[in-house]
């Protein structure tokens, strides 16, 4: 059973067809990375999937259930974590506590009645903030304020609340976009780094081609809402179609 | 605030740990001590600097009762802060929670029973309940539909007290039948303390609302160090990542407008005991706009702050409209206050307390 797939998957804004017919399927400790052009719907899909928006129709299965009729802070709580296009962060507060925002969610639950207890007494959650930090190399900030991080520090905390969350599977809308190379250059590790010691399956959609061969086991070429291709990094290096649509016959 | 070096807490914890172990949640933690002690010493020396202390109390023209009157506002604008600073919500409804409070509180006391703490309990609990209520309802739009929606339910709430609800609450006139009975059976409210106690505080009454107010102090604190107050600020600055790690955003908030309900509560209670009277004016929403700019004036997001707003907001209302300075400037006091509130938010955008903040930064050279 994979962990996450899509069945039949239809998105449509008015008389536009962002997502057509989507069937996608996500097998554990998998590395699929979502390419296309721009428009292609590559977002709309995540954020179906997220529950951020509406299905028109089909269906989303995570571990064999249905989430199309579940909140997102449930879709999180079941275990898929996204980190955002932009640094969506908490900028006034530390950099620690947007860390323990997201171990808070991912130790205690959606929601509890813990407002008599001391936040020093959730040692599990500071573990777990303090062990995130450390793996995405901002532990040394900790308690500098997010707002006052540099760009490419503000992603990786952004990718350190994901990462936080202690997820099944994340969900990656271009970790990179915006970076400078050398930032790019630390993220990709990162990722790769996240790839081999925590054994994550990810999804991830990215315009650097070069990121995306490096990482993914598998690649899915979405265009106009539709997977065109689907299949290895070597296979959609060679394959015409993809060429045509995606790199406009550009030899790769 | 409670950032010490790492080497000193983990020390710490272990003994907090045991300690914690046997109190359970109950055992102070990090500053709780400090904060609590030194609100209780403030407030032990408030009424005798306000109005009996040579010299100080001349300048300031400050009496007993307007002591009092300050520390009950002070309570709602705590509890107010806990929505708009904390959680980043307006609500324009909070009069609902103060005046249903209060006339609970008045109509329990002719009814039930007299006893200062059981009117006090009474009228929180049926604030509480209405704030599950209300919020339940408000909560399902954001922004200015949420503060419109709140508005909206406490003006509903003064129409029904001003006719249909008279026979109960006296309508226009008010109720007028609270009749409070000695605290704890023993001292008479209006009776002055024994000896320095009697000097320092004065009243019983204000030693009853003085003690809540540092019980309310220690509550609000808690909550701000509990995964609460974490989780408000996350939502306050960042919904949509709130719900994306998984939090389930509606009920905090929810419990955000429950628990800002309780303090509404316990400060409409404490303020029936006080007057002796609840004006029909308790749910008028001149009452929802008075908590806003208290809390705001003080400074939005600081625990201090709206007590000083409040104190600051009657002190214009009680004494500079009694000619106070000066006395060409008495019939100008709403003047005054809205000179006093545009300035503030002009000089201080984060209130006295913020420009409080800022000096003792500015001094200590950032350390907090």
């Amino acid at each position: 059973m994979a962990l996450l797939e899509t069945e039949n998957l239809v998105k449509e804004f008015g008389g536009l067809v962002a997502t057509d017919d989507v069937n996608l399927a996500v097998e554990e400790d998998e590395r699929v990375s979502i390419i296309g052009p721009n428009g292609a719907g590559k977002s709309t899909l995540i954020n179906l999937i997220t529950r951020r928006l509406d299905p028109t129709s089909g269906d989303i299965r995570f571990k064999g259930e249905s989430i199309v009729n579940r909140d997102p802070h449930e879709v999180v709580q079941m275990g898929v974590s996204k980190s955002f296009q932009t640094a969506s962060i908490f900028s006034n507060l530390t950099v620690r506590e947007n860390a323990e925002i997201a171990a808070l969610a991912a130790e205690h639950g959606s929601f509890g009645f813990k407002f008599l207890e001391h936040r020093d007494s959730l040692t599990d959650v500071h573990e777990v903030a303090r062990n995130t930090l450390d793996a995405v190399g901002l532990l040394d900030q900790a308690d500098r304020m997010a707002s006052e991080l540099p760009y490419g520090d503000k992603r990786r905390l952004e990718i350190g609340i994901a990462l936080a969350a202690e997820p099944d599977l994340l969900l990656m809308d271009e970790p990179t976009a915006g970076m400078s190379p050398e930032e790019t250059e630390a993220t990709v590790d990162l990722v790769e780094e996240v790839k081999r010691e925590m054994g994550l399956t990810f999804v991830l959609i990215e315009h650097d081609m070069e990121i995306v061969f490096r990482v993914s086991d598998r690649i899915v070429v979405l265009n106009r809402g539709r997977v065109i291709a689907e299949g290895t990094p070597d296979e959609i290096r060679g394959n015409p179609e993809v060429q045509e649509a995606y790199l406009g016959g550009v030899d790769l | 605030m409670s950032d010490e070096p790492a080497a000193a807490s983990e020390t710490d914890a272990d003994t907090s740990d045991s300690i914690a172990d046997m109190v359970g949640v109950w055992a102070p933690r990090g500053n709780e001590v400090r904060v609590v002690a030194g609100t209780a010493v403030v407030l032990a020396l408030f009424p005798f600097a306000f109005s009996r202390m040579p010299v100080v109390s001349d300048l300031l023209q400050g009496y007993q009762s307007l002591a009092t009157l300050i520390l009950i506002w002070g309570i709602f604008a705590l509890g107010f802060d806990l929505l708009l600073g904390y959680t980043g919500l307006l609500s324009f409804g909070h009069a609902a929670f103060w005046g249903g409070a209060a006339y609970t509180a008045g109509v329990f006391s002719q009814q039930v029973s007299g006893s200062p703490v059981l009117m006090v309990a009474a009228g929180t609990a049926f604030a509480v309940l209405l704030a599950w209520a209300l919020g339940f309802l408000s909560l399902r739009r954001g922004g200015i539909y949420f503060a419109i929606l709140t508005l909206a339910f406490a003006q509903m709430l003064f129409y029904m007290s001003s006719s249909p609800l008279a026979f109960i609450t006296g309508g226009e006139n008010g109720f007028t039948g609270v009749e409070t009975a000695e605290l704890f059976g023993t001292f008479p409210l209006e009776s002055e303390l024994p000896s320095v106690l009697g000097l320092l505080l004065g009243t019983w009454l204000y030693a009853f609302v003085a003690l809540i107010t540092v019980l309310c102090v220690a509550l609000a604190y808690r909550i701000l160090q509990s995964p609460y107050g974490m989780v408000f600020r996350a939502i306050r600055e960042n919904e949509q990542r709130a719900e994306f790690v998984g939090l389930n955003v509606w009920r905090y908030r929810l419990m955000s407008f429950i628990l800002s309900g309780l303090f509404a509560g316990i400060a409409g209670s404490l303020f029936t005991i006080h007057g002796t009277y609840v004006p029909l004016a308790s749910f008028y929403w001149t009452t929802s706009g008075e908590v806003v700019i208290m809390t705001v004036l003080g400074g939005t997001g600081s625990l201090f702050g709206p007590i000083i707003g409040a104190g600051v907001y009657l002190y214009v209302e009680n004494i500079v409209s009694g000619g106070h300075p000066f006395d060409f400037i008495a019939p100008f006091w709403h003047l005054i206050l809205g000179l006093v509130f545009v300035v503030v938010i002009w000089v201080f955008p984060r209130g006295i307390w913020g420009f409080v903040r800022d000096v003792r930064d500015a001094v200590t050279g950032g350390d907090d």
